[in-house]
């Protein structure tokens, strides 16, 4: 199988899906110069029409996208980093998350609308440069949540996301861009939004993760394979779908759960996790859910601060350690 | 450019009909039935002249004032008014109460938030410019609108694109009771234009004439692909912020404007240049309080929603 990189993967599928359907179009902050990303290379084939450079507004890019969508376009929106999305809050959560519902469906009203986002920390980019905000439009009625960590997942549910008739906000962390993996020619092979894939087997406690914490959580588990602990690693994939079931499936295997989040821990994708496993299977549960997350804090600059505040490999053993010890 | 005899029949027509939806919603408004808020757009009527030129393909995003944008659309006023009674028949079936779209008439909507829907007109003429064709949106937003960085940011937007837009700000000098000197460093919004680069004009918002004359500029401008212009209308609303509200705004100021009511002015013109006859004044306006009536009737008589329909239409 071809191995490339999770941005490679996804250029791949925006220029597939961009042959198959004229209503695709990307648009963002130089994307018809782009070199590197998603977009680059495409204008040679789709024009600067097509791929539309604009100017640097969020609220003016994810507002036009919103209109183009209403309209039957479908728009690929380059937000880069999940900060500067902020400014596109009511675009995005107000508009393109509700108005749909707000209209009735008229006319069979739809917002196909990909929101593309570079997320999250390890790379010393202060407070303003390294939010991983999944639960702010996990909350959000009206809006899809993907986060894909493999490059083979990135590419087929960026397709699915374009092909998707709502709002899709689609993260990818910043230090999974480059990360190289077998990505499969058949799109059957893959499954869809709301299926989780279980990355590693496990008896003793279900660890849940996306994205760049997957590769955290991987890393810890295999650190404590050799304490006798054994982890399964669930990766949701989608957080709007999200595939309960599974990680209910595991839980009742195993009886413990820690979710892995690198957003703010307050109200986070841990908390809504953890409850919705009470709900389903809270006779399932031998020990308290466990959250390992940003402690509610601005992400600091320095090295060691910003170590200190995001998961990391250890703090996921010690959140696992202590679960599988505790007792009923 | 001044539009045919037929044309400004068809003008008087819409304001008049605009009028009675206005009065019947009004009294409704006061009578309870409706849940929410009703903003009269009462007076300022002689926007008409910029949307009753538009063609069938044209689109539309207004501001949360007024029936006029409906009607001149050709939206439905029994829908209208359903909707605004939260009835299941309405155009949003009672979820979105004055947040009203018609697609089919190409009404996309007002935002919520003002000044909302100014990034989402440059949308909708990024997909005509992507499709071809010479279709135009008309985005109109009131002066309290030009205050926010989404009506900015979109005119620099459509500017860079040479997008089909025209700008349609009425300026009717009040954000909620607050006077505009108050708000805005330039009440002359028109100006706004030369920051993006297009054309900007200033012209009498209630005399339904001068408005259609320079809208036609700028739509003929939009239609040969020159891009965007801002015309500017100066009117007044004659009812408060909010059809229930109180109104602190002066009377005898409300009083000046009530005499230069758009739609008495045409009416004094088309009489005397013999374009209308009384007898046609009085079965337009038999004929217009005749359909709203009758719009009240179908609303009213419409059933609520059921509660069940709350958990639908969230996902295409």
């Amino acid at each position: 199988m071809r191995t490339i990189t999770l941005t490679e993967a996804m250029n791949e599928a925006l220029r597939e899906e961009m042959h198959r359907d004229d209503s695709v179009y990307a648009v963002g902050l130089g994307l018809s110069s782009a070199s590197e990303g998603t977009t680059a290379g495409l204008v040679d084939d789709f024009g600067t029409s097509r791929i539309r450079s604009a100017p640097n507004c969020e609220t003016a890019i994810a507002g036009s996208a919103v209109g183009a969508a209403l309209v039957g376009m479908r728009p690929v929106v380059e937000l880069h980093l999940a900060d500067f999305a902020f400014n596109a809050l009511d675009e995005i959560l107000s508009k393109a998350g509700k108005w749909r519902y707000t209209h009735g469906a008229s006319g069979g009203m739809s917002l196909p609308i990909v929101f593309l986002q570079t997320m999250g920390g390890y790379v010393s980019g202060a407070s303003e440069h390294s939010q991983a905000p999944l639960a702010l439009y996990m909350h959000a009625p009206g809006i899809k949540v993907v986060v894909p960590t493999t490059p083979r997942d990135a590419k087929y549910l960026l397709k699915e996301a374009i092909r998707d008739n709502n709002p899709v906000v689609f993260f990818v962390h910043k230090l999974l861009t480059d990360v190289k993996g077998p990505v499969s020619d058949t799109e059957g092979e893959v499954p869809g939004f709301g299926m989780a894939e279980v990355r590693r087997q496990g008896n003793d406690v279900t660890v849940v993760a996306t994205s760049y914490m997957v590769t955290l959580a991987l890393e810890a588990a295999e650190q404590l394979g050799d304490r006798d602990v054994s982890v399964e690693v669930i990766d949701p994939r989608t957080l709007e779908p999200l595939d309960i079931e599974t990680i209910v499936q595991s839980v009742r295997k195993t009886g413990r759960l820690v979710v892995i989040d690198e957003d703010t821990a307050r109200c986070g994708v841990g908390a809504e996790i953890g409850l919705q496993v009470m709900e389903h299977a809270f006779e399932a549960l031998r020990a308290p859910v466990a959250r390992v997350a940003n402690p509610n804090l601005p992400v600091p600059y320095s090295p060691p601060l910003e170590e200190a505040v995001l998961p990391s490999p250890k703090s996921i053993q010690a959140a696992i350690l202590r679960t599988v010890s505790a007792t009923p | 450019m001044t539009p045919s005899a037929n044309e400004q029949l068809d003008l008087y027509r819409m304001m008049v009909r605009s009028r009675a939806f206005e009065e019947v919603a009004g009294a409704a408004a006061h009578e309870g039935l409706i849940p929410g808020s009703w903003m009269s757009g009462i007076g300022q009527e002689g926007t008409v002249g910029a949307l009753g030129q538009l063609r069938p393909d044209d689109m539309i995003t207004y501001t949360h004032r007024g029936a006029y944008c409906f009607i001149s659309r050709g939206c439905d006023p029994k829908r209208l008014l359903a909707e605004l009674f939260g009835r299941r028949t309405g155009y949003g079936k009672g979820k979105g109460g004055r947040h009203i779209a018609d697609p089919e008439h190409g009404v996309f909507g007002k935002s919520g938030t003002i000044g909302g829907h100014a990034p989402i007109a440059v949308g909708l003429a990024t997909a005509i410019q992507i499709r071809g064709g010479d279709g135009v949106v008309m985005s109109l937003f009131g002066e309290g609108a030009s205050n926010r960085g989404t009506t900015h940011s979109a005119m620099n937007m459509a500017a860079i694109w040479g997008l089909p837009v025209v700008w349609v700000c009425e300026n009717n000098g009040y954000c909620g009771s607050v006077p505009a000197p108050v708000y805005t460093a330039t009440t002359d919004i028109a100006r706004l234009a030369a920051a993006y680069d297009m054309p900007g004009v200033t012209v009498d918002g209630n005399d339904v004439l001068a408005v259609y004359a320079a809208a036609n500029e700028a739509l003929q401008r939009a239609r040969a692909g020159e891009g965007p212009s801002l015309v500017e209308l100066k009117t007044y609303r004659i009812r408060p912020f909010s059809e229930t509200a109180m109104d602190p705004r002066d009377e005898r100021e409300i009083e000046e404007w009530r005499d230069r009511d758009p739609i008495q002015e045409f009416r004094e013109r088309l009489l005397e240049q013999g374009i209308i006859t009384h007898d046609l004044v009085a079965s337009i306006g038999a004929e217009a309080q005749a359909e709203m009536a009758e719009a009240r009737q179908f609303a009213e008589q419409s059933p609520f929603p059921d509660p069940a329909e709350a958990f639908q239409d969230l996902y295409a």
